[in-house]
């Protein structure tokens, strides 16, 4: 009976083998030996980095890893792995936005070091890399899955941090306006735009079946006499334009100052085609002016964006850096030195 | 003070008997216009001024200027080329009819007609019209909606008395206040009324010329206004005026009374031949226009807000003369007022909104109902005679803006007429019309004239 209790390892211990290491010690006298209850005290560490300094770092890190390891080997029987070099580039360039180390580490439940926040990004970064090759390829299961894992390891506001620099898109409400801003100096203006209405067609007009005659009659004319036979009937729409709800001309009395306001819209043409209403604050009447184009410009450019090229080139759409210099020590104004005095 | 002068004016009268003279009259030297090729003599300043310097000379010279100011070379001077003073006139625009004033012809430019007793030639324009009829080719306007309502309110007029019809033209600074009275004027005036019109109101009351305080009437009468005003009034309705008669006798200071059946002819050329008698005459010739109805009589005004404001002449103290107190100016307002009316006939004014010196008073704009600027609640000071003078006045509101085709026909008179420096196609119209924001006057000066565009 005692020996069905020797411990398993022994079982196969060879009493003849000359290569142990331990001093021989005869089965017999480890009868009393209770080998169960030593297994009870000191139980088996539950995961391979239990000796390691930082246990739940390394069990995420090596689950991070396993998990890229499946996505490698999924890809590669897909035949997407390794990636020649012009797919490579077709890839689109991706910005990541990771947490950062003091929430990694939360997440991660340890504090980490800089390295160590590096070594997981890194893992993170391949992760989204074989996302970005799924996404490509179409594999939507394989993407979803990565997904799943990188998502929880994104910043909150990572839509934001990767949109910084870019312009943001300029939204439209309900009624078809948008609304942008327009600064120059220390004027800022908030521009409305709305496309002019259209008053509905003539219905009789349209109904009625003009006979051929009639239509070569009035080519002849026009072609003969263009001044006086284009006066038609159809309505001309023509823009409103409206500065801290004054009109223009009448907010803006200096010639200057209203062509700069309609210069945006002229050169777009795109006359009595929108409606502008706009809020100025600040600076003077120039300044003013040149920020309600600038509004006038950025608003049309989201409306139709094939003129945003010409406003662009027009250089309508930059906000004017140029602002007014400080005075300096030792001149008289910015530029303006004093009189020189030879003696 | 006042009896003093009264006495002086009574002796000199006395010792001038027989002189055809006006009574002394306060004369101001720079009142007075200088008579051309005459020397205007600087005042000596002191020990440093020099007699008949050449800058006297020179001042009469830039005052020739500016009063010539504006004014086009004829064509026969233009003979180089370049004038092009040999191409055709392709501005064909049809005569100003009345018959043809419907609808139909709305935002379409007629020409004004040239004639001898035109009115527009005897009696002046005011200053920036003037200016654009002698830019364009030949004086002419474009027909607007309002033009035909004003033409309506006319006809309508024409067998009402006057104290029905006071009409006042508003609306903002240059939407076409003035223009429209014009066009008032010479529809009524082919229409064969009895036609007055006063092109620049603020010239009755800024002290441009001489007063004289009449013990009569308690007054300051302008004799100068009231012989011009005749001369002209006269020169313009001479046909009319020949067949009508005066109905009672009149009496005239220093003369014997005109009796009743003289021809008003006759009565006008009284005031003419003596300058002194003018304000009475004339005072006498609207009464006697006033009662008969054979012809309704338009008086037109422009600049009507200085009517109402404070005039600018001083009494011996010194302070302002109220506007009602002279007699050109309270002729007309008792018009507006309805206090005197013609029997047939209308009055319309048109106020000027861009005169700082006389701007739109208080009273005039709450018996307008216009939108205030200025304090208006019930602490402050409003003039109980101007608040009479305005009662019962109608209001006529001009659009501030022209309508498309109105533009249209305003750009297609200066375009034909070679006065628009820019290439003259659409995008230049909408351009031009979107920054002036419709306004005629910003359009036309700040817009098409002003702006050079390839």
């Amino acid at each position: 009976m005692n020996v069905l209790r020797r411990p398993a390892g022994l079982s196969k211990f060879r009493f003849y083998s000359t290569q142990t290491t331990r001093p021989f010690v005869p089965p017999a006298s480890l009868n009393h030996f209770d080998f169960r209850q030593r297994q009870r005290e000191k139980p088996r560490p539950t995961s391979p980095a239990f000796y390691t300094a930082r246990p739940e770092f390394y069990d995420q890190l090596s689950s991070l890893e396993s998990a890229l390891q499946h996505a490698k080997t999924a890809l590669t029987s897909c035949h997407l792995l390794p990636l020649p070099q012009f797919a490579r580039e077709a890839l689109p360039p991706r910005v990541n936005a990771w947490v950062d180390k003091r929430e990694l580490g939360l997440k991660l439940r340890s504090t980490l070091t800089t390295s160590r926040y590096r070594r997981v990004v890194l893992v993170l970064n391949e992760l989204e890399t074989y996302r970005a090759i799924a996404e490509k390829a179409g594999i939507a299961e394989l993407q979803e899955g990565i997904r799943g894992i990188t998502e929880l390891f994104e910043r909150a506001d990572a839509a934001t941090m990767l949109a910084r620099g870019k312009a943001k898109p300029v939204k439209f409400d309900e009624y078809g306006r948008s609304y942008t801003l327009g600064k120059r100096k220390t004027s800022s203006a908030r521009v409305w735009i709305v496309p002019v209405q259209q008053p509905p067609a003539d219905k009789s007009t349209a109904s009625q079946s003009i006979p051929a005659a009639t239509e070569t009659d009035t080519a002849l004319t026009a072609l003969l006499d263009p001044i006086s036979s284009s006066k038609s009937n159809e309505p001309v729409s023509v823009s409103q334009i409206l500065v801290n709800n004054t009109p223009l001309s009448a907010y803006f009395p200096i010639p200057a100052d209203r062509a700069r306001v309609i210069h945006p819209i002229k050169l777009a043409g795109l006359l009595g085609a929108y409606n502008i209403f706009a809020i100025v604050r600040g600076g003077g009447t120039s300044g003013q002016s040149g920020a309600v184009a600038h509004g006038i410009a950025k608003g049309l450019a989201a409306h139709e964006p094939a003129v945003a090229t010409i406003l662009r080139k027009a250089k309508l759409l930059r906000r004017d850096p140029r602002m007014v210099e400080r005075k300096k020590p030792g001149l008289a104004k910015a530029r303006k030195r004093y009189a020189w005095v030879k003696r | 003070m006042l009896t003093l002068s009264v006495r002086c004016q009574r002796v000199s009268c006395q010792l001038f008997a027989s002189s055809s003279t006006t009574p002394l009259a306060q004369t101001r030297s720079y009142a007075t216009q200088p008579k051309k090729g005459q020397i205007v003599k600087q005042a000596s300043q002191g020990f440093k001024g020099k007699k008949n310097t050449p800058s006297g000379q020179m001042e009469h010279g830039k005052k020739d200027k500016k009063m010539m100011a504006f004014q086009p070379l004829p064509v026969s001077q233009l003979p180089h080329p370049l004038f092009e003073s040999d191409r055709p006139d392709t501005l064909a625009l049809q005569s100003f009819h009345p018959e043809m004033l419907t609808r139909v012809v709305e935002s379409q430019a007629l020409k004004f007609p040239h004639n001898e007793s035109d009115p527009f030639r005897i009696f002046g324009l005011p200053r920036n019209i003037l200016v654009e009829f002698r830019l364009l080719s030949k004086p002419c306007s474009v027909i607007r909606s309002v033009t035909i309502d004003a033409i309506n309110k006319l006809d309508a007029a024409s067998d009402k008395n006057s104290k029905e019809s006071r009409v006042v033209l508003t609306g903002p600074q240059g939407c076409g206040k003035s223009y429209l009275l014009l066009q008032a004027l010479q529809y009524c005036n082919a229409r064969d009324w009895l036609v007055l019109y006063i092109p620049r109101a603020t010239n009755l009351v800024n002290s441009t010329t001489a007063y004289t305080y009449d013990m009569r009437t308690r007054t300051y009468s302008q004799p100068i206004f009231a012989y011009q005003t005749l001369q002209r009034f006269l020169k313009v309705n001479a046909l009319r005026l020949e067949q009508l008669r005066t109905q009672t006798e009149i009496e005239i200071e220093r003369r014997p009374p005109v009796p009743p059946g003289t021809p008003l002819v006759e009565l006008i050329n009284i005031g003419l031949k003596d300058q002194g008698h003018a304000p009475t005459v004339l005072g006498a010739v609207l009464e006697e226009i006033g009662k008969q109805t054979i012809f309704p009589v338009l008086l037109a005004v422009d600049d009507f807000q200085a009517l109402y404001c404070k005039s600018h002449y001083r009494d011996q103290h010194f302070s302002a003369i109220k506007s009602y107190h002279l007699s050109m100016p309270r002729l007309l307002l008792e018009y507006a007022s309805g206090q005197k009316s013609f029997a047939r006939g209308a009055v319309f004014g048109a106020i000027s909104m861009g005169n700082t010196t006389f701007p739109l008073p208080l009273e005039l704009r709450e018996a307008l109902s216009l939108e205030h600027d200025r304090p208006y609640g019930p602490y402050v000071k409003r003039q109980p005679e101007l608040v009479e003078y305005a009662r019962g006045l109608e209001r006529l509101a001009v659009p501030g803006s022209l309508s498309v085709p109105e533009a249209a026909s305003v750009f297609e008179v200066w375009m034909k007429d070679r006065a628009v420096p820019s290439k003259p196609n659409d995008e230049l119209f909408l351009t031009k019309y979107s920054e002036a924001s419709g306004n005629a006057r910003a359009f036309v000066w700040k817009g098409l004239l002003s702006s050079m565009s390839a």
